[in-house]
């Protein structure tokens, strides 16, 4: 269902989402993002052992598209303008992590109407993993 | 060590470096989706995005960034610490991605600089790359920025 601009307010939370992200999941990525450049800290675990992580992780450009799918999918019927994403700690994988927001300004700007959000992805312990900070637009009501 | 102790090329900071031109196919698309787990039809099927207006199946909104990788960048000679990691991205778009489109990009070194905390010394390289569709529009500016320590 469409989200329009005047439905959203400063201090409005974005309804939280979770998902589990597997080993499996994070291959198949690879495989898109390095054209199958073989194993690395992100899909092979006992090579990021080796590097002093804890475990294989997810790619950052993984974790960023999953926040901006988090958004994308709050923002029914509007665009992710821009998303400015701070890897804090590596996100490991397999784990259910969630995703969490809040909207932070609003205005309208050029005749766009414009949302800030902060997000963040978390771990089940309540870590702030990725953070992230959004513009959105929202239609408006004709 | 501050950001102006730093030894590095400085010369090419904001020289523009052509980076290739890539190919946005639908499998890709929809293989980068499924395993993000998306289930917005928009992204997965072509004749559902049509429906909901689009020319053709949509890229995700950060879809840019996956292109960004295997740039073939020059060496900026950066004398600090080893190895690096990828400590931000930053993507700002401004026309939508669709199958069947090529971008082109273009590179270059935005900034260089020393940040020092509880931690010691982060040094930080910041990358700034220009996505083009073939049309000539902008699609999208991704800005990256590996850290490592000093």
């Amino acid at each position: 269902m469409t989200r329009y601009y005047d439905q959203v307010d400063m201090g409005d939370e974005l309804a939280s989402v979770e998902k589990e992200v597997s080993d499996q999941m994070v291959l198949d990525f690879c495989d898109v993002w390095s054209s199958g450049g073989g194993a690395s800290r992100f899909t092979d675990h006992e090579i990021a052992k080796k590097e002093g992580l804890p475990g294989a992780i997810v790619p950052g450009i993984m974790s960023m598209n999953y926040m901006a799918q988090f958004l994308a999918g709050w923002a029914d019927g509007g665009q992710l303008k821009k998303l400015d994403v701070v890897f804090r700690q590596p996100v490991q994988h397999p784990q259910t992590i969630s995703f969490v927001g809040v909207i932070t300004d609003k205005n309208q700007v050029a005749g766009e109407n414009q949302v800030e959000c902060d997000v963040y992805i978390q771990n089940a312990y309540g870590d702030r993993l990725v953070g992230g900070k959004a513009t959105v637009v929202l239609p408006g009501r004709k | 060590m501050t950001t102006q102790e730093l030894e590095f090329d400085r010369s090419q900071l904001g020289v523009e470096y052509d980076a290739g031109s890539f190919p946005v196919k639908a499998e890709s698309i929809i293989k980068c989706c499924r395993a993000l787990g998306e289930s917005n039809p928009i992204y997965l099927d072509e004749k559902a995005a049509r429906a909901a207006g689009h020319p053709g199946l949509v890229a995700p909104p950060a879809f840019c960034g996956i292109f960004v990788r295997g740039f073939g960048r020059p060496d900026i000679k950066l004398k600090a610490g080893g190895g690096g990691m990828h400590a931000g991205e930053v993507i700002e778009n401004h026309v939508p991605v669709y199958a069947g489109d090529v971008l082109s990009a273009k590179t270059s070194l935005k900034d260089v600089y020393a940040k020092t905390g509880r931690t010691g010394t982060m040094v930080f390289v910041v990358w700034e790359t220009s996505f083009t569709n073939q049309r000539g529009q902008k699609v999208a500016d991704v800005q990256e920025s590996f850290m490592r320590r000093a």
